[in-house]
């Protein structure tokens, strides 16, 4: 405490000292790229929902902090689009670029031009297969873990469960990898249905599957659906089969839609596991500040997730994102990538 | 007056480009960059090909609307040919033309044999390739490594011939897509302009009745322009699919419409005031150097598509406003 406070006393002496010789703005950490005009492109392939929309102003938040100029590129779930436009960021000239998803195949040799040509580039969600690239993800393992530890102190030990799953998608494979060691570790933990589609619209599809399953399996008392799509889909097989009080709903991820299906009178959908999508974003931009201050900021950064559970919502009466970045310290804010040096927004 | 509008006709369009690249190189000093030119020029290639394929069909008074599924579905049976049945590069091409000369001639087939308005049948067409094209993988998009409906691995990859036909560069510096659409621009004006087959084309557009009454072989040559649309559209796809380097579900969905504006757009090159091929290659040039200036100086993308738009009615009120051959 003493420690901190006298580091505070320091800084602010010297960022007086510093507005006395250079004027410079006063503020309790200065970014070592303050004044120098760099400027970052964020290139993004996702455009559209709530989740880019949350990641971007995270990334938005956190460049301002850094004094970093910041370019967006929307690719609009165009993986060619996408291409294109990590070219012209390239031939443009920027200090540092941001990849938001897309797809190895589609960036890798762009990805390993722009390194060659000196700038400095971190991913979201994509391997970029180049290890001075970092990936940036969310930690899908915690993710899993928390729904389920969540599972088992809510059920105990020894349950029958639906579980949703498509294989070959890498967070969700990942996710897989969780629920298949907590079935090794508890056998009273009985697998009697695994199903799952990607086809659109999901939670319609979800919700014809899980009607069958639970008809024919009317002893299951947990669904674990570690994609929130999966679970709306879940939530809408159980409300019609009347099961609301007898199954619960552990999923991943959140929006504000799955809010509000969570908290629906007597919601079978009692908790989930997510990370802020604008604190990856931060986080991202954290991790380009490293490469660009000289700084490795190692090639996985992952960001812990928080649990969000059905009774918090309702005890803090959480109606939207927005009230939960606002009610949730631990949602709005995370001390991945925060070295002294570091101002955050 | 009378030749002040004969010249706004005639090169109102080119006066926009011009006008267009100096105000983009004057924001954006990189805009003008060799290595920026070639950029516009691939990114324009795929969409300019398609432009060319529907500017066949306009000739001869169709119109072909399922262009943008047919490059999406041969995106996707090249990728599947590469990926599934590890099928080679040259299998891959030919499954991919295969497919365009087969939309061609159902295509044809619709409007000619059945009798089916162009535009519907196209559109017919456009839903069920969109349909068609996510059977195989069950919606998925196709990647190398995919995991095959049995569970198991897919064996292919794109090869790196395949990947070279979508990403090199002549000489360091030419995209090979530019390239391939350079030279269909050429043989396609050439064939429209300057043979007899492409003048019969452009008699049975303005008048088919007139020509089938003059002996032109009317059924033949709608066949022939359904043909060229849907082989062009495959060969679209091919380079699609070479540069994404993956059979992806969603790329594809814009080339309908940005493929038909520059049609649409050519119109008004030279006061053509008629579908022409170097038309349509300057109106997808016109829309590329459009988006990519606009994209540097960083607008957001509806700002661009409301700009596309309007650039799009601009050049139909050129060709059919100030046009003299008003009909």
């Amino acid at each position: 405490m003493m420690k901190s406070t006298l580091k505070k006393l320091g800084l602010a002496v010297a960022s007086i000292a510093l507005m006395a010789t250079t004027g410079a703005q006063a503020e309790e950490v200065k970014s070592p790229f303050e004044g120098k005009g760099m400027k970052i492109a964020h290139v993004r392939y996702l455009s559209q929902g709530d989740f880019p929309e949350l990641y971007l102003s995270g990334v938005r938040a956190q460049a301002e902090a850094l004094g970093l100029e910041l370019d967006v590129y929307d690719a609009r779930q165009d993986a060619a689009i996408q291409r294109s436009q990590l070219e012209q960021a390239i031939m443009k000239g920027y200090d540092g670029i941001i990849l938001q998803h897309g797809f190895t195949d589609s960036l890798k040799d762009l990805a390993d031009m722009a390194v060659q040509n000196g700038i400095k580039v971190v991913a979201f969600d994509v391997n970029a297969d180049n290890p001075e690239i970092p990936q940036i993800n969310q930690d899908d393992h915690l993710i899993a873990r928390m729904s389920l530890e969540q599972a088992i102190k809510d059920n105990g030990n020894a349950w029958k469960a639906a579980y949703v799953y498509v294989p070959g998608i890498p967070p969700l494979d990942r996710r897989d990898e969780v629920f298949t060691e907590l079935k090794e570790k508890f056998p009273g933990i009985e697998e009697v249905a695994r199903f799952g589609t990607l086809n659109n619209p999901i939670p319609n599809q979800i919700a014809d599957q899980a009607a069958a399953v639970f008809r024919a399996n009317p002893d299951i008392t947990v669904a674990f659906s570690p994609y929130d799509e999966f679970a709306k889909g879940i939530k809408i097989a159980v409300d019609e089969a009347g099961l609301s009080s007898s199954v619960k709903i552990y999923s991943a991820d959140i929006s504000n839609s799955d809010i509000q299906a969570m908290r629906e009178p007597g919601s079978a959908w009692v908790a989930t596991t997510a990370t802020n999508p604008a604190i990856m974003g931060q986080v991202s931009v954290r991790a380009l500040a490293y490469l660009m201050n000289g700084e490795n900021p190692g090639s996985q950064v992952t960001v812990p997730p928080v649990l969000i559970t059905q009774e918090m919502l309702n005890a803090l009466d959480i109606k939207n994102m927005n009230d939960l970045v606002a009610k949730v310290a631990s949602f709005s804010t995370s001390d991945t990538l925060t070295p002294d040096w570091m101002p955050l927004p | 007056m009378t030749n002040f509008r004969d010249h706004a006709i005639k090169y109102g369009l080119l006066v926009l480009l011009a006008t267009m690249i100096v105000f983009f190189s004057i924001a954006q000093p990189a805009f003008l960059s060799m290595i920026n030119v070639f950029i516009i020029l691939q990114s324009v290639s795929i969409v300019a090909i398609l432009a060319l394929g529907v500017t066949a069909t306009l000739a001869v008074n169709g119109f072909d609307l399922s262009i943008g599924s047919t490059a999406a579905f041969s995106m996707m049976m090249a990728s599947y040919v590469m990926i599934v049945f590890d099928g080679g590069t040259t299998a891959a091409i030919l499954t991919a033309l295969g497919v365009g000369v087969l939309v061609g001639l159902v295509n044809g087939f619709m409007t000619v044999q059945m009798r089916v308005p162009d535009l519907l049948a196209t559109l017919g067409m456009m839903f069920l390739l969109l349909g068609l094209q996510l059977i195989p993988t069950q919606g998925r998009s196709i990647a190398a490594g995919m995991s095959l409906s049995g569970g198991e691995t897919a064996p292919g990859k794109f090869t790196e011939a395949f990947l070279f036909l979508g990403r090199a560069r002549l000489f360091d510096i030419i995209p090979v897509p530019v390239v391939i659409m350079l030279v269909l621009a050429v043989i396609t004006y050439l064939f429209l302009e300057r043979t007899r087959h492409g003048r019969v084309m452009y008699a049975i557009g303005s008048n088919e009745r007139a020509a089938h009454l003059a002996g032109a072989r009317v059924k033949f040559y709608r066949y022939v322009a359904y043909v060229m649309s849907g082989v062009y559209a495959s060969i679209g796809g091919i380079l699609l699919a070479a540069r994404i380097g993956r059979g992806d579900v969603s790329s594809g969905n814009s080339l309908l419409m940005d493929g038909v504006a520059a049609a649409l757009i050519g119109f008004a090159v030279l006061g053509a005031a008629r579908p022409n091929a170097q038309g349509s290659a300057i109106g997808a040039l016109l829309v590329g150097v459009l988006l990519n200036g606009l994209t540097m100086m960083n607008t957001p993308y509806y700002t661009q598509d409301f700009i596309k738009g309007l650039v799009l009615v601009a050049a139909l009120m050129f060709t059919f406003g100030l046009s003299k051959k008003r009909g």
